[in-house]
């Protein structure tokens, strides 16, 4: 699913946030990314969501080879990904409804055939009452929950999530996590950047930590 | 908002959109004003044309040596009858000397003197419409009989009225032409400002998988919309500035003295709408390159 060979990416004339990094993503896995803020977590999730090229090594994605793809294909590749943004990154000006919606929008599907989709995810994530609101009258974990439901409600083949359950309290980061879990239980492979152990600990996945640029594990976690 | 229903709604409208709104509208309505010139100098044209093109004047100048009179009426029968029996020619009447006084009235006055001033004799002829008359084999034959006749075809009149209701349709063609270059410059200056204003918006488009001509369309519709909404304003002027000096001409306040009328029909009134049409384009069109080119430059 994810290929990426000695790896390494740098900003401009900066020093390299990442260095040499090797790691395979098996379609249907599901891999928690860990590290300390500022180790390249959401560097390595930007190159995996082709936002930037790296400055060395192979990134093959969906068994393509990145390097070579052709540019014109990336828009039909990025929509089998899903993101979950640290910031969420809602559209201020559209709906929690249309927000979730717009992923389906892309893909070319009609209203009246995603409408009772969204609706019901929007309800699962426990937001079935403010489809209409706009992000500004959400809270923040509210925010998330919509940026986490626009991720998946296409069903990607791919979900990356940056810190997905940063901004809510335990009990619906932990209904997040098993929207994840049944996501992959269904062939998606996951892979989720947190600092959160708790939510590491309770869940039989694999685990990547990142330190300084490098990653230095892979194990498996059991529960 | 639903996205189903407008995609232009990806867009949010844009904060200090109005100062941009209010230059498509003024351009709209320079526009619509050179248009509507280019409209009137043609209309008046052809009629000037079309009132000069099927008549011919006949003079019969006064020779120097001789005393006007018996020698002038004599030509000017001699070349009505030579004017009724040419093919083609409808009608042929001496002016009255009231009518020639008449004529010359604005240039040299009715003084008792100006009667006494020899004063050609002018024929008035009427081409049968779709006729063709042999000027020059008329001009012989006029010759013959008077041989102090002038033939004036108006042809020197059409051509130089041609060449100014031209020169002035060419102008306003020029006029319109800057007027798009600008409105297309402004909406892509725009819409570059647009792209930074939306910088995030375009960017998670983008991550999305967004193709490029989606986020060009919902920038198309924005620049379009907007743009025909303000020039629609900016036409909607210009027709109620000509309507409003047609009203003050049909009222009888001549706008400037010696030129046509300056208010446009009411069947010529349509053709203002092809300012906001064109400008829409326009901007649909600018608003595409701009967006197309800069998605180029994200990876």
């Amino acid at each position: 699913m994810v290929r990426f060979e000695n790896v390494g990416m740098r900003y401009g004339a900066g020093p390299e946030v990442l260095r040499d990094v090797t790691f395979v993503l098996e379609a249907g896995s599901f891999t928690f990314l860990t590290g300390l803020s500022g180790a390249g977590k959401t560097t390595l999730l930007r190159l995996i969501d082709m936002m930037q090229p790296p400055s060395r090594g192979l990134v093959t994605l969906f068994s393509r080879d990145l390097s070579v793809t052709k540019r014109s294909e990336f828009p039909a590749l990025r929509r089998r990904i899903g993101v979950v943004f640290q910031d969420f990154r809602l559209l201020p000006h559209l709906s929690a409804f249309d927000n979730v919606a717009l992923p389906l929008r892309l893909a070319g599907r009609r209203e009246n055939e995603y409408e009772q989709d969204v609706e019901e995810l929007l309800s699962w994530v426990g937001l079935g009452d403010r489809m209409r609101a706009k992000p500004a009258t959400l809270s923040g974990g509210e925010q998330q929950r919509i940026a986490i439901a626009r991720a998946v409600v296409a069903r990607p083949d791919l979900l990356i999530a940056d810190e997905p359950t940063g901004n809510v309290d335990a009990e619906i980061g932990q209904r997040l996590i098993r929207l994840f879990a049944e996501l992959n239980r269904l062939g998606t492979t996951v892979l989720i950047a947190t600092h959160d152990r708790a939510l590491i600990e309770g869940m039989r996945a694999r685990e990547m930590r990142l330190v300084d640029g490098r990653l230095v594990e892979m194990r498996t976690q059991r529960p | 908002m639903n996205l189903g229903r407008n995609a232009n709604a990806i867009l949010p409208r844009e904060k200090g959109a109005a100062p941009l709104d209010i230059v498509i509208a003024i351009m709209a309505f320079l526009a619509a004003l050179a248009l509507g010139a280019s409209l009137i100098a043609e209309r008046t044209a052809l009629g000037w044309r079309a009132g000069l093109s099927d008549r011919l004047t006949v003079q019969i100048v006064p020779p120097a040596q001789d005393a006007p009179g018996a020698g002038l009426d004599r030509e000017t029968d001699a070349a009505l009858a030579v004017l009724r029996a040419t093919p083609g020619i409808a009608h042929a009447a001496p002016l009255s000397q009231d009518q020639t006084l008449a004529l010359v009235q604005p240039w040299i006055g009715s003084d008792a003197l100006v009667a006494e001033l020899p004063l050609p004799r002018l024929i008035d002829a009427t081409i049968t419409p779709g006729a063709q008359v042999d000027l020059a084999a008329l001009t012989h034959e006029l010759k013959k009989a008077a041989p102090d006749s002038l033939v004036d075809d108006h042809a020197r009149w059409i051509s130089r009225l041609k060449a100014l209701a031209e020169a002035i349709t060419w102008s306003a063609y020029g006029i319109l032409l800057l007027i798009a270059i600008a409105t297309a410059a402004t909406v892509a200056f725009a819409t570059r400002a647009g792209l930074e204003a939306y910088h995030e918006i375009v960017a998670l488009l983008h991550q999305m998988g967004a193709q490029s001509r989606f986020i060009a369309r919902a920038f198309e519709r924005h620049y379009f919309v907007s743009t025909l909404g303000a020039s629609l304003v900016g036409a909607a002027l210009a027709a109620l500035f000509f309507a409003s000096v047609g009203g003050l001409e049909f009222a009888g306040v001549e706008a400037v003295p010696f030129l046509p009328p300056l208010g446009l029909r009411l069947a010529e009134m349509p053709w203002l709408l092809l300012v906001p049409a064109v400008s829409g384009i326009i901007a649909l069109a600018t608003a595409r390159i701009s967006v197309l080119a800069a998605l180029r430059q994200i990876y």
